[in-house]
């Protein structure tokens, strides 16, 4: 559990923490915050949907089925897509934002390794991809 | 806005301050077994050695996709030893602050396309028993509608006559697929009974084109689960003009009808078109009284779960007064499936005005809570 007020948290081991899994710094941010490992990339997301609140990165991480032609499915960038347990809606991990409701966008939050522990810091605004107010 | 905390609860503890509303009621709170193995403490000994041969044998619960095993989200801590019953209470009823969770069943949904009228009658008596003992026993919020097969009139009124006056139990389940538009005359015993005994009739959707259910559109049947979903409401027009149309209310004033899981945003255009067309024909039937909006307005309630979100707050605000959302919307969250509406996740959509009649109060007044 994260203190509150905390500002730096570490989550884990960059060891513990491979390609396509998931770790959860619970309470951080009040909500808990949680780093995914997209294929190297380290991204932290707030566990709470900006839809309706739910434990968005709880959900399930898959790719983009689209369509080129009625009838026949293709999946791109595997494992880059969050889909919250309230209601499906999905997300790109890498930026928060809702894939199909451009209002949308969870919090994301900057993360570093530092002597091989993954650390979030919860009190820099991620100027990449700011939070939205 | 009022002070509503949308914060999920911090595990494990209770937060009064989630409470929305001073009488809180949950109209669709879902409660499943894990097996059918469950219910055979309450079934004649003959389908416990059918289900034990040949397995259930029910029809699916719809064309809808609905679970036939569990519908928990994802994120729910279930498994093979969960209690449902507990795991409700912990995770819905106290969190939440309800002061009643109507519960809707969904296993037995498919007793409307079954054939075997017997076998149909003897599975919503053992799921009723069950209801009974595994839910209402552990909490007095739980609150009980009878599950009856409305393909037989006769057993259905049976059921009522033994269970309709035990104190948790609160109404009676017709699931919207069926043989017939519920105001059909074929109902009508159901209705009095239920008047009666001072039971409300629920409709959720489910059964549509199974077994020997009609099609879940009036076109035919869907291919896809996205196309089922928009279907619902088309099935819940169907029942509410035929219960208006075929007199329902004159013969039953005291009846009360919750339809859940259907949709709203139809409510207001419905009825506006009603009242239009009544006008020019009603003397083709000159029993339906009142314009039937007031007989939507004063006898049928619709459950808020999936809460409409339109554009902009301006047009969900026109659309809730449209609709008379304080007097027919009542809140239900369709517990525990992930399409699923938290109080606290829809409290801020409802003006001030309104919020206590749909979280509660209207409720209480359908179902004499
Ligand atoms: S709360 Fe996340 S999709 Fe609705």
């Amino acid at each position: 559990m994260t203190r509150a007020g905390q500002r730096e948290v570490v989550v884990c081991a960059l060891a513990d923490l491979p390609p396509g899994e998931r770790r959860e710094a619970e309470g951080a941010a009040g909500h808990g915050v949680t780093v995914f490992n997209v294929g190297g990339e380290l991204h932290a997301l707030l566990n709470h949907c900006p839809h309706r609140g739910g434990p968005l990165c709880r959900g399930r991480v898959g790719p983009l089925a689209r369509s080129t032609r009625v009838g026949f499915w293709t999946f791109e960038r595997e494992g880059e897509i969050l889909r919250c347990p309230y209601h499906n809606w999905e997300f790109d991990l890498k930026t928060g934002r809702a894939l199909y409701d451009d209002r949308l966008r969870a919090r994301r939050y900057p993360v570093t390794v530092r002597g091989g522990q993954v650390t979030i810091h919860l009190s820099r605004p991620n100027r990449r991809f700011p939070a939205p107010k | 806005m009022g002070a509503v905390d949308t914060r999920p609860r911090p595990a494990g503890q209770t937060v009064r301050s989630r409470k929305v509303a001073p009488y809180l009621v949950d109209c669709d709170c879902h409660h499943l077994w894990h097996k059918i193995d469950e219910i055979f403490p309450y079934l004649p000994r003959q389908y416990v050695q059918e289900i034990k041969d040949f397995g259930s044998m029910f029809p699916l619960g719809g064309w809808t996709n609905m679970p036939n095993s569990h519908g928990y989200r994802i994120d729910h801590d279930v498994d093979e030893t969960t209690d449902f019953a507990e795991f409700t209470i912990r995770e819905h009823l106290d969190p939440y602050g309800f002061d009643a969770a109507i519960l809707t069943g969904q296993m037995v949904y498919p007793v409307v396309g079954m054939t075997n009228l017997d076998y149909a009658a003897a599975i919503c008596r053992a799921h009723n028993d069950w209801t009974l003992e595994h839910w209402a026993a552990k909490d007095e919020r739980f609150r009980v509608v009878l599950a009856v097969g409305p393909n037989d009139p006769v057993q259905a009124v049976a059921e009522i006559e033994r269970l309709g006056d035990h104190p948790a139990v609160v109404g009676v389940m017709l699931p919207a697929g069926g043989r017939h538009p519920y105001g059909n005359r074929v109902y009508h015993p159901i209705y009095a009974a239920a008047e009666q005994h001072g039971l409300t009739i629920m409709t959720h959707f489910g059964g549509e084109g199974r077994g020997q259910t009609n099609p879940p559109t009036a076109a035919g049947f869907p291919t896809y689960y996205l196309e089922m979903r928009m279907a619902r409401p088309q099935i819940a027009q169907a029942h509410a003009v035929s219960l208006i149309c075929e007199g329902v209310f004159e013969k039953f004033p005291g009846l009360t009808w919750v339809f859940v899981e259907v949709d709203t945003w139809w409510i207001p255009g419905m009825l506006d078109h009603f009242d239009a067309d009544w006008k020019a024909v009603r003397d083709y039937t000159p029993w339906v009284r009142r314009l039937p909006s007031e007989y939507f307005r004063s006898h049928i309630r619709v459950g808020t779960q999936p809460m409409e979100q339109p554009r902009s707050r301006e047009h969900l605000l026109s659309f809730l007064e449209h609709a008379h959302a304080d007097e027919v919307l009542v809140y239900a969250s369709d517990f525990p499936h992930w399409d699923w509406d938290a109080p606290t996740s829809v409290a801020p959509d409802f003006p001030a005005s309104m919020r206590n009649r749909i979280f509660g109060e209207t409720a209480r007044e359908a179902f004499h809570l």
